[in-house]
């Protein structure tokens, strides 16, 4: 039972399962497309937020560029009325960390480093020409801008704490005599845009790098720049860096539970013209470009497709528990149908066997009502014949004893005497003929047993001395090809041949040889014996009702009781067979014998 | 040259023959009566009479039981007869017992006149003759 439960829920939950799994990992790639669309705004708003930045701070330098400087320009001297214009100017902008002018040399004219958010310091001039975005700004044409790589501030060599990361702007500028007279450096400081990309709408994981794979920030660091600081061992996931090899566009790489989003940041040699129409677009310089990159990272992978999971277990729950149920209620009722329907097969094997019971023995009430019928028929006729037979000499006798009794001439009284002895004696044949048909009714005592037809006949045929001697012209023929032997009376069957062998030679014709033939047949799976004499035969139209009763004489000249075929007739009966006659005068008559 | 006889009888049983001839008379010496023991008789008798155109009896006892031919047999070879016969004859079947397919039987013949059963006692001759002869016996 147990097996059986087993193997169907096996069949009805595998499907299932395999459905649910499909249908689940449809919808976590639909889960996970969505989510790197998300993405994919967020890090586009990211970029466009940071370029923006740059472009602004870029724009910044070149309004600075573009400036018509005095010639011998001395801001620290002899033009500081000149730049007294722009110091408020300098001031106000809080993301310059440091403004400089420096010389074609490498040497400031210019320094004004921001203290705090309303005051500058002016003056404290150094000599840069060994900094690297010095030596790129003066390799700069007319056109160019430079924007550094984003660092901490350094002062005199050492990183300044807190760490302050900024990014050099460098643009060369020119006196009114269109003569390059040096450079204008703006150090921004980048922690608000920093700060700004790093912030989470979701529990997202920014990272800003550059061309060589360096982290310049990220939302796992507080800190920014944690290159520079030298913790560069492990900060950065490994997967990440294969991962973004050879990346030159946006693209999504989905790797176990992250997704990557990469968003690859170009500022190198695009152009700008800051929204002047005059004037030629600048060209943009920079070292590197930068990639940025979201991550969604496993945890919030998992917090989204954690419904997914529960209602696949869910549903995987309630599947099986209910398949198993379903399961259980089947088999139990596929197993008591089972047992009814045994059961239902034993009853039947039980009624086709009380059927064919019943059909027996209604065949033998059949055959036994046949043979009550027959005996019934029999009585009848035994009723008939005695009260016919036997009522007429008797109600003579009383007619003749009431004549004698009344009768006074003696005379007379001497004819009625031998009257009575006459009826005595008729009573007396009577008798003894009632006798003779009793035995034949009462078949209790009949011995039913295998009769050899021939020898039967050859025995019954030596009883007439007619048929011994070869002179009288009397044959019994016998031809028993189609069976000669038969279950029956032997003594009704020595009767029945007795009489027909007697009455063929009793009414043989004159003149001719004369014959009895019995022959043998199988008709309708019956025996049946023909019995046929050339002898002087009967009037059928007169006589056919009447041949087989008793006390019966056809013919005037020949002696008989009238008994014969009567007996014949009665014996067959008794055993269930039936005999017809077909004669005709002067030819012959064929008894046929059903049995 | 056949005397027209009054009544016939016909019956294989000798004494009833005897007691109804004794009866008959008894009742009146003038019928004549004949008798035959057996159908075929009867019907050798009445054809007889038939080609020598004597008148038929006017009553014919009739016995059923009857060897040689019985008196349905009879019956049947009288209806071949009937054209020839020109007065009227009363047959009456006679038998000891009646069954009912006899009775059946009977009412098929129309030239029955009726049936009665043995014995025949006096006042039931009587009435029958009573019927045929009117008085006039």
């Amino acid at each position: 039972m147990w097996k059986r439960i087993l193997k169907m829920f096996i069949g009805l939950y595998l499907p299932l399962v395999a459905l649910s799994l499909y249908v689940f990992a449809s919808q976590k790639t639909k889960q996970i497309t969505t989510l790197s669309e998300f993405q994919k705004r967020d890090v586009e708003i990211k970029k466009t937020y940071f370029l923006e930045q740059c472009n602004a701070l870029l724009a910044d330098t070149h309004y600075w560029a573009n400036l018509e400087y005095p010639v011998n320009f001395d801001p620290m001297g002899k033009h500081t009325a000149f730049m007294d214009r722009y110091i408020e100017l300098i001031k106000e902008i809080t993301d310059y960390d440091q403004f400089r002018f420096i010389d074609l040399k490498g040497q400031e004219l210019y320094r004004a480093v921001r203290n705090n958010a309303d005051s500058i310091t002016i003056g404290n001039l150094q000599n840069k020409e060994n900094q690297q975005y010095v030596k790129e700004g003066l390799a700069l044409n007319k056109d160019q801008l430079y924007l550094s790589q984003i660092s901490l501030n350094r002062e005199h060599g050492i990183i300044e704490k807190p760490n302050k990361p900024v990014i050099r702007a460098v643009a060369p500028i020119y006196d009114t005599t269109e003569t390059r007279i040096g450079l204008v450096v703006i150090n921004f400081k980048m922690k608000r845009v920093l700060d700004q990309l790093k912030s989470k709408v979701a529990d997202t994981e920014l990272y800003l790098l550059d061309e060589n794979h360096r982290l310049i920030s990220s939302s796992l660091h507080e800190e920014d720049l944690p290159y520079e600081t030298g913790r560069v061992d492990n900060i950065f996931p490994n997967k990440l860096i294969t991962s973004i090899k050879g990346i030159t566009k946006d693209s999504t790489i989905i790797d176990d539970d992250h997704i990557w989003r990469m968003q690859p940041v170009i500022l190198n040699g695009t152009k700008n013209s800051f929204g002047s129409i005059s004037k030629p677009p600048s060209e943009i310089i920079t070292p590197s470009n930068w990639y940025m990159i979201i991550e969604i990272p496993p945890r919030l992978l998992k917090k989204y497709l954690e419904p997914l999971y529960d209602s696949l277990i869910t549903f995987n729950v309630i599947a099986i528990v209910g398949l198993l149920a379903l399961c259980y209620v089947f088999q139990k009722k596929k197993t008591q149908k089972e047992l009814f329907y045994k059961e239902l097969e034993s009853k039947n094997i039980m009624l086709t066997r009380n059927s064919d019971l019943l059909e027996e023995n209604n065949v033998m009430v059949n055959e036994m009502n046949n043979s009550l019928e027959i005996r019934n028929k029999q009585l009848s006729d035994f009723n008939y014949l005695i009260s016919h037979n036997l009522r007429s000499p008797v109600t003579s006798m009383s007619v003749i004893v009431d004549m004698i009794q009344k009768e006074k001439n003696p005379e007379i009284l001497n004819q009625l005497l031998p009257k009575l002895d006459q009826i005595a004696k008729s009573i007396t044949h009577l008798t003894e003929d009632i006798n003779d048909y009793v035995s034949i009714l009462d078949n209790q005592e009949v011995k039913i047993e295998d009769i050899d037809l021939k020898k039967l006949i050859l025995e019954v045929k030596n009883e007439f001395t007619e048929t011994l001697l070869d002179d009288t012209g009397f044959e019994v023929l016998i031809n028993l090809d189609a069976w000669d032997h038969i279950s029956y009376s032997k003594f009704y069957m020595q009767s029945i041949v007795h009489n027909f062998i007697s009455n063929s030679i009793k009414y043989k014709r004159d003149n001719v040889a004369s014959y009895i033939e019995f022959k043998s047949a199988i008709e309708n799976k019956h025996k049946v014996l023909y019995v046929r004499d050339n002898g002087i035969g009967l009037n059928m139209e007169r006589h056919g009702d009447n041949v087989f009763k008793l006390y019966k004489r056809f013919h005037r000249n020949i002696s008989g009781k009238g008994m014969g075929l009567f007996l014949v007739k009665s014996q067959l009966d008794a055993l269930n067979a039936t005999i017809t006659i077909n004669s005709k005068e002067g030819v012959g008559t064929t008894f046929k014998l059903i049995f | 040259m056949i005397i027209k006889p009054n009544i016939l009888l016909v019956d294989d049983d000798e004494l009833y023959l005897y007691i109804m001839e004794k009866t008959i008379h008894q009742l009146s010496k003038d019928l004549v009566v004949s008798t035959f023991t057996d159908g075929e008789q009867a019907v050798e008798y009445i054809s007889k009479c038939t080609d020598e155109k004597v008148e038929l009896p006017e009553v014919i006892f009739l016995d059923i039981n009857m060897p040689f031919l019985d008196g349905w047999g009879f019956l049947n070879e009288f209806k071949k007869l009937k054209d020839k016969i020109h007065n009227d004859v009363n047959i009456y079947m006679v038998s000891s017992s009646m069954r009912d397919s006899d009775i059946k039987r009977a009412s098929d013949f129309e030239d029955l006149t009726g049936y009665v059963i043995k014995p025949v006692n006096k006042v039931q001759l009587a009435e029958i003759f009573k019927k045929i002869y009117h008085e006039n016996w």
